[in-house]
C-alpha cells in the first residue's frame, strides 16, 4: 500500500473517532451540575436573568437541535463563541495552543536529553550499581506530584538562586527557551522516566538478540554495534511510545500550567469547565483529539520508514 | 503439554528459586509486602488517630512525640501518613483491577475474532485515546461526585482500553504460533483456545503493564486529590498530605516530604516487582 | 488599623500642598490570583472585574474614606430634593476622557441609561428607583420613582461609572455586549475617565494600566493623579508561585495571601504584608426548608439545631485554625462590622457546648444523624473547616460528611436548595447595607441566599428601608433585621477577614478599599 493511500485510509478512520469524542463531549459537559448561565450570571443573579441567558445562549432549544447545530457549524470551521472569554474560541485557542505547544515538545526534547544517555549506561552495567542508581532516581522522578516538584524546582532554583524568572513565558523564542525551562524539566521528569525504562529494555532485548551477539562475536567494535542496531530500534520503540503518549503529555500540562502561571491551554481547560463554558470545552476537546491523531498518524509513518518490517496496513 | 498442572507445580518450583536470587525483585516484594500490612493494620502501627485535632500544636517539627512533627491541624503527621497507606493502596488496586480485566475480557475477544468487532474496537480505542484524559476524569467525578468510588469509576472508564489493546496485540502475536493453530485444527472449542491457551501465554506483559500502572495510578489519585476531585477530607492521602505542605516548604519542610517519601517507595516497590515479573516470566530459551 | 493609617497619611499629604518631591512614574508589578475578562461597569460580574472598574472609569459621587458617607467625584455638586426624588448634580468644569476627549452630560446620561437597563446590565436593580436622567451641558438630573436612601451611593458604586457616549457609538458590533468586548479588546484610552486606561491586555496571562494624563483629581505636588506611569498585572493562580515571584522581586505586589503565610511574611524585612479591613464575611447557609430536596425531612429545619450549630461552634478556634489569628468573629448576623448600620452583637453566639447540647435535646435531634457539608474542590481553608467542624459538632450528635463540588456545582445547589449547608462567602459592592441585607435575608431577592428562610416581618422591614428616607428611622429597622436574623440563625455565623496583599519594600500609597477595590491612584514605587 502506498503511503499516501495509507494516509487517506487513516484520514477517513478519523472521521468516526471525531464524531465519537464529539458526541461524548457534547453530552458529557451537559451532564455537569450547574450550567453556563449561572456560571457566567454569578450566584447573585435572579433565576429570571438566569433564564434569559439561557435563552440568549440557544440552551433553551431542545438538545438534539443544540448538537445539530454544533456538528454542522464545528463541520463548517465554526466552533462557536466562547462565553467565558466573550470571543470566538477559535482565537482563544489559537492564542493559547502555540504554548502548550512550545511546552510539550520543548518538554519531549528534554527528556530525550536527560533520558537517552543515561539509559545507554544502564543498560550496558545492568544488574550493577550504575543501573540501580539510575532507575532509583528516575523513580523518584515518576513518584513525585508535579505540584509539588514544580514548586520545589521554582523556590530553590527561581527564588532563592535565582537561576530562572518564576513567571512569565517571554516573548521570543530563546526568551521562552528561558521561562519555560523549569516548566519544561517538571515535565520531563516524569516523562523521562517512562522513557528511560522503555529506552533500557530496548537496548537491553537487542544486545541480547542473536545478531547482536553474532556481531560481537565476529569482533566488531562495541560502539558500531551500539551505533547501527542498538540505536535504531531504541529510536523505533522510543517514538512510539512518546507518540502514544502525547495524549497524556498534554494533558498533564494541565496542572503544570497552574503551578507556573503559563497560560496554556491546560489551564484554560480547567476555567473552561469550571465556568461550564460548553463551546469553549469543546472546541478544546477536538482540537485535542486532532492534535493526538495527527501525532499518532505521523508516529505511524515515522515508524514504518525507519523499520521496513513495519509495513503500511 | 499435556499436563498443565505437572507442568506448572515444576516450573512454580524453579520460578521461586529464581525468584529469590533477584535482589531487585525480594525488594520490591518486601516494599509491596510492608505496604499491604500497614494498609490492612494501620491502627496497629499508627501511634495517634489520624484525624484527632489539636489547636495548640499545630505544625510542630519532629520530635520524639511526633517522629514526622503536626500539621496544619495540630494532627499526627506520622500517623496520617500511616493511615494513608488504606486510601493510596486502594486506590492502586482499584483503580487499576477492574480496568484490567475489562481490558484482558476485551482484548482477548477480539483480538481472536478480529472482524466487525474489532472494528469498533478501533474506534473506540482512538476515541478515548485521543480524549483528553484529565477531562474526562473531571468531567465524571463532576457528574457522580468527588469521592474515591467515582474516581475509580472514572479511571477505569479510560484505563481498560489500554489493558484492552496490549491483549489484543498480544492475543494477534500468539494466534501466529503453531499451538493456536493446531488447537484451531484439532477442533478446540473457542472458549477453550482463549482461555486454556491464549491467554496465560499473552497475560505476562499486561501483568507486567499493571504494576507500572498500580504506581501510575497513586500518583494521578493525589494529583485528583490536589484538585480536590479524590480522597474525601478528613481523610489522608498522600497526595492531599504533599499539597498541605506546598505552602511551607521551606518553613515546614516536613510536612510535604514524609508522605513524599511514602509515595517514592511504594512506586519504587511496584516497579521492582514489575520489573521482577518481567524478568522471571520471559520465555527462556 | 492599616487602612487608616494609609487614609490619614494621605489626607495629610494633600492637605501640605504643594509637596516638596513626589515620587512619580514607573511600573508597579502587581501579581493578582485571576485575571479580568471585560472591565466595563455594567458587565464587570466577578470581583476581579468588578475590582479594577474603579481604575478605568470614575463615577460621579466617590465614597469617604470610612464608607458612611459620600464625598464629590466627577460631580462637584450634588443634592437630593426634600421630598427626596429629585438628584440634582453639577460636573466639574473641564472634564476628559483619557484620550483628552470632552466629557459632558450627555455621557453621563448614556451611562446611567446603560447601568438601570435590565436588559443589558445584571446591575439594573440595584437603580430601579431611577425614572429618568436627563443632563444640560454640566448640569445632571435624576428623577425618582419613590424617594431612594441608597441612591447617592449607588452614584459611588462602579456600576454606576461614566464612559463616553462618543466611543460606544462609534465602536464596532451589534450590540451593546459586542461593543464594551471590542472596545476593551482595542486597548486604547478614550472610553474611560478613570486614573488609569488599558493600554494592554491578554487573555488569562497579563494585563496593563497606563496612567491617564488628563485625570482631574490633583496629587500632593499639585500635578494630576496618578503618580505611577502604569501597573502591570500578572496572572498567578498558585498561591505558593504568587508569593514567590514576589519574594524573586520579579512582581511588587502580590495579593490573596493565604492566611497561613502572614506571619511569615510578617517578619521579612523586605516585605511589607498589609491586612486592608475588609466587608467580607466568610458564612456558611443552612439549609431552613422543612424537608431536603430529596423529599426526606430536614434535620435542620428547626432553628433549635440551629442555634445550636452556632453555639457549638468554637469561632475563635477557626479563626487560629484557618485565619492564623487574622480575623474576628462576626458581630452583626447580616454584615462585615464595617458596613452601615452593622448592629454590634458580639458576642454573637459564643461558644457554649452544653447550651448547644441542651437545644439540640430540646429540639429532639436523633444522635448520629447525617449532615452534608458542602465545600468547594481545592480549598485548603475549607477543608480545614470541615475537618474542625466534624471535630466540634461529634458531641452533638452530627454526623457530619463532606462533599466537595466546584463553584458552579455550588451555585446550582445553592439555588436549588439541593444542600444542607455549604461554605460562602460575601464582599460589599455598595457602600449600604441594602445590598448584603437582601442577599441573606430577604426571601424575594434570593431565598435568603437559598436557604429558604422566610420571615413576614423581616420582609416588610426590608421593603419599607428601601425607601425610608430618615437615617434613623432606617437604622432602627435595619437593627430589628439583624435580631431576628441573629435568632433564626438561617446562617452558621463564622468570621470577617481582611484583605491580605503583601507588598515590596518599594510600594507606598497602594489601598485595596473595604469593598475591594484595587486602588492604585496615589501608589508609587522607587525603583
Amino acid at each position: 500500500m502506498s503511503s499516501l493511500s495509507y494516509i487517506a485510509k487513516r484520514l477517513l478512520m478519523m472521521v468516526p473517532t471525531f464524531l465519537l469524542v464529539m458526541i461524548i463531549i457534547f453530552f458529557l459537559v451537559r451532564l455537569l451540575p450547574g450550567d453556563p448561565a449561572i456560571a457566567m450570571a454569578g450566584d447573585r443573579a435572579s433565576d429570571a436573568d438566569i433564564q434569559a441567558i439561557r435563552e440568549r445562549l440557544g440552551l433553551t432549544e431542545p438538545i438534539l437541535v443544540q448538537f445539530w447545530l454544533f456538528l454542522s457549524n464545528t463541520l463548517q470551521g465554526d466552533l462557536g463563541r466562547s462565553i467565558l472569554m466573550r470571543s470566538d474560541v477559535i482565537d482563544v485557542i489559537a492564542e493559547r495552543l502555540p504554548i502548550t505547544l512550545f511546552l510539550t515538545v520543548y518538554s519531549v526534547v528534554l527528556s530525550l536529553l536527560i533520558a537517552g544517555p543515561l539509559a545507554f549506561v544502564a543498560a550496558l552495567n545492568r544488574g550493577r550499581w550504575p543501573d540501580a542508581a539510575i532507575r532509583t532516581v528516575f523513580q523518584i522522578g515518576l513518584s513525585m506530584p508535579v505540584f509539588y516538584i514544580g514548586l520545589v524546582l521554582l523556590t530553590f532554583l527561581a527564588a532563592q538562586m535565582r537561576l530562572f524568572p518564576v513567571g512569565g513565558y517571554g516573548d521570543s523564542f530563546t526568551e521562552r527557551l528561558y521561562h519555560l525551562f523549569l516548566p519544561s524539566v517538571t515535565v520531563a521528569l516524569y516523562t523521562s522516566a517512562i522513557v528511560m525504562r522503555n529506552l533500557r529494555s530496548a537496548i537491553v532485548e537487542v544486545l541480547d538478540a542473536e545478531y547482536v551477539q553474532f556481531a560481537r562475536a565476529k569482533g566488531l567494535p562495541p560502539r558500531l554495534i551500539l551505533g547501527r542496531h542498538v540505536l535504531r530500534n531504541a529510536l523505533i520503540s522510543t517514538v512510539t511510545l512518546l507518540g502514544l503518549s502525547i495524549g497524556n503529555l498534554m494533558s498533564g500540562t494541565l496542572v503544570t500550567e497552574t503551578v507556573f502561571a503559563v497560560p496554556g491551554m491546560g489551564r484554560l481547560m480547567l476555567e473552561a469547565i469550571f465556568a461550564r463554558d460548553y463551546p469553549l470545552i469543546q472546541g478544546l476537546t477536538l482540537t485535542f483529539a486532532v492534535l493526538v491523531s495527527v501525532v499518532f498518524l505521523m508516529t505511524d509513518l515515522f515508524q514504518s520508514r525507519l523499520d521496513p518490517r513495519m509495513r503500511l496496513q | 503439554m499435556s499436563d498443565a498442572t505437572f507442568n506448572n507445580s515444576m516450573k512454580s518450583a524453579t520460578f521461586l528459586q529464581r525468584a529469590l536470587r533477584k535482589p531487585g525483585f525480594v525488594a520490591g516484594c518486601v516494599i509491596i509486602g510492608f505496604s499491604v500490612l500497614l494498609a490492612l493494620f494501620p491502627a496497629a502501627f499508627a501511634p495517634y488517630d489520624p484525624n484527632a485535632i489539636d489547636y495548640l500544636a499545630v505544625k510542630q517539627p519532629p520530635s520524639w512525640a511526633h517522629p514526622f512533627g503536626t500539621d496544619l491541624l495540630g494532627r499526627d503527621s506520622l500517623s496520617r501518613v500511616i493511615w494513608a497507606y488504606q486510601v493510596n493502596m486502594q486506590m492502586a488496586i482499584f483503580g487499576t483491577v477492574f480496568a484490567l480485566v475489562t481490558g484482558i475480557t476485551v482484548g482477548a475477544l477480539v483480538g481472536y475474532y478480529r472482524g466487525v468487532a474489532d472494528l469498533i474496537f478501533g474506534r473506540i480505542v482512538d476515541a478515548v485515546i485521543t480524549f483528553p484524559f484529565l477531562v474526562l476524569v473531571i468531567a465524571v467525578v463532576a457528574v457522580l461526585g468527588p469521592g474515591l468510588i467515582n474516581m475509580y469509576i472514572a479511571i477505569s472508564v479510560v484505563y481498560w482500553v489500554y489493558y484492552a489493546r496490549l491483549m489484543r496485540a498480544e492475543v494477534i502475536a500468539q494466534m501466529g504460533n503453531d499451538y493456536a493453530s493446531a488447537g484451531v485444527v484439532m477442533g478446540y472449542s473457542d472458549k477453550r483456545i482463549i482461555f486454556r491457551h491464549l491467554l496465560p501465554n499473552a497475560i505476562t506483559p499486561v501483568i507486567v503493564y499493571w504494576m507500572t500502572d498500580m504506581a501510575l495510578v497513586i500518583l494521578l489519585g493525589s494529583s485528583l486529590g490536589y484538585l480536590g476531585l479524590g480522597a474525601q477530607p478528613p481523610q489522608a492521602e498522600w497526595g492531599v498530605l504533599i499539597a498541605e505542605g506546598r505552602n511551607f516548604i521551606s518553613t515546614a519542610w516536613w510536612l510535604s516530604l514524609m508522605p513524599g517519601i511514602a509515595i517514592v517507595l511504594t512506586g519504587l516497590g511496584f516497579s521492582l516487582l514489575g520489573d521482577g515479573l518481567a524478568d522471571l516470566l520471559r520465555p527462556r530459551g | 488599623m492599616k487602612l487608616k493609617a494609609a487614609l490619614g497619611v494621605t489626607v495629610a499629604l494633600t492637605l501640605a500642598l504643594p509637596a516638596v518631591a513626589q515620587e512619580r512614574g514607573g511600573t508597579l508589578n502587581f501579581a493578582r490570583y485571576d485575571g479580568s475578562r471585560l472591565i466595563d461597569p455594567i458587565y464587570a460580574d466577578r470581583n476581579p472585574d468588578i475590582w479594577m472598574v474603579g481604575s478605568l472609569f470614575d463615577t460621579l459621587l466617590r465614597s469617604s474614606a470610612d464608607g458612611n458617607s459620600v464625598e464629590p467625584g466627577l460631580a462637584e455638586q450634588f443634592s437630593v430634593s426634600d421630598d427626596g426624588k429629585t438628584v440634582s448634580l453639577t460636573l466639574r468644569e473641564g472634564l476628559q476622557f483619557a484620550d483628552g476627549s470632552p466629557m459632558s452630560g450627555a455621557d453621563v446620561v448614556f451611562s446611567l441609561d446603560r447601568a438601570r437597563n435590565p436588559d443589558l446590565s445584571p446591575w439594573a436593580g440595584l437603580l430601579g428607583s431611577i425614572d429618568t436622567v436627563s443632563a444640560d451641558g454640566t448640569a445632571v438630573t435624576i428623577s425618582l420613582k419613590s424617594p431612594d436612601p441608597t441612591i447617592l451611593s449607588m452614584l459611588a458604586t462602579f456600576n454606576t461609572a461614566i464612559v463616553s457616549k462618543a466611543v460606544f457609538e462609534a465602536a464596532a458590533g451589534d450590540t451593546d455586549q459586542d461593543k464594551s468586548a471590542a472596545i476593551f479588546a482595542s486597548t486604547s484610552a478614550g472610553v474611560g475617565s478613570g486614573p488609569f486606561y488599558l493600554c494592554g491586555f491578554e487573555q488569562g496571562a497579563s494585563m496593563d494600566f497606563c496612567a491617564n494624563e488628563n485625570y482631574w483629581r490633583m496629587g500632593a505636588d499639585g500635578k494630576p493623579l496618578p503618580y505611577l506611569g502604569g501597573v502591570h498585572f500578572e496572572i498567578i493562580p498558585d498561591d505558593a508561585t504568587r508569593i514567590l515571584s514576589l519574594q524573586a522581586g520579579e512582581v511588587d505586589a502580590a495579593e490573596f495571601i493565604p492566611f497561613s503565610r502572614v506571619a511569615e511574611l510578617q517578619a521579612d524585612p523586605n516585605i511589607d504584608m498589609q491586612l486592608y479591613p475588609s466587608t467580607r464575611i466568610i458564612y456558611s447557609p443552612i439549609n431552613t426548608r422543612d424537608t431536603r430536596a430529596d423529599g426526606s425531612p430536614n434535620p435542620l429545619a428547626d432553628a433549635r439545631v440551629r442555634q445550636a450549630l452556632n453555639y457549638g461552634t468554637n469561632k475563635e478556634a477557626l479563626i487560629g485554625l484557618v485565619l492564623h489569628g487574622a480575623g474576628q468573629p462576626m458581630s452583626s448576623p447580616l454584615m462585615a462590622k464595617a458596613t452601615q448600620y452593622a448592629a454590634d452583637m458580639s458576642p454573637l453566639y459564643a461558644y457554649d457546648m452544653e447550651k448547644a447540647k441542651g437545644l439540640m435535646s430540646e429540639a429532639g435531634f436523633a444522635d448520629g444523624t447525617q449532615v452534608t457539608f458542602t465545600t468547594l474542590a481545592g480549598s485548603a481553608d475549607d477543608a480545614t473547616i470541615f475537618a474542625a467542624l466534624q471535630q466540634m459538632w461529634a458531641p452533638l450528635g452530627i454526623d457530619l460528611v463532606v462533599e466537595q463540588v466546584d463553584n458552579a456545582t455550588r451555585g446550582a445547589k445553592n439555588r436549588s436548595g439541593e444542600f444542607d449547608i455549604h461554605t460562602y462567602g460575601w464582599v460589599n459592592d455598595v457602600n449600604d447595607p441594602s445590598q448584603v441585607v437582601g442577599w441573606l435575608g430577604h426571601t424575594p431577592t434570593a431565598k435568603a441566599v437559598g436557604t429558604g428562610w422566610e420571615n413576614a416581618e423581616f420582609n416588610t422591614l426590608f421593603d419599607e428601608a428601601a425607601s425610608e428616607m430618615d437615617a434613623d428611622a432606617r437604622k432602627a429597622k435595619f437593627a430589628r433585621m439583624q435580631e431576628l436574623y441573629a435568632e433564626a440563625a438561617p446562617l452558621l455565623f463564622m468570621y470577617e477577614t481582611p484583605f491580605a496583599v503583601a507588598l515590596g519594600s518599594a510600594v507606598e500609597g497602594y489601598v485595596q478599599t473595604p469593598l475591594g477595590n484595587n486602588v492604585f491612584d496615589e501608589a508609587t514605587v522607587s525603583r
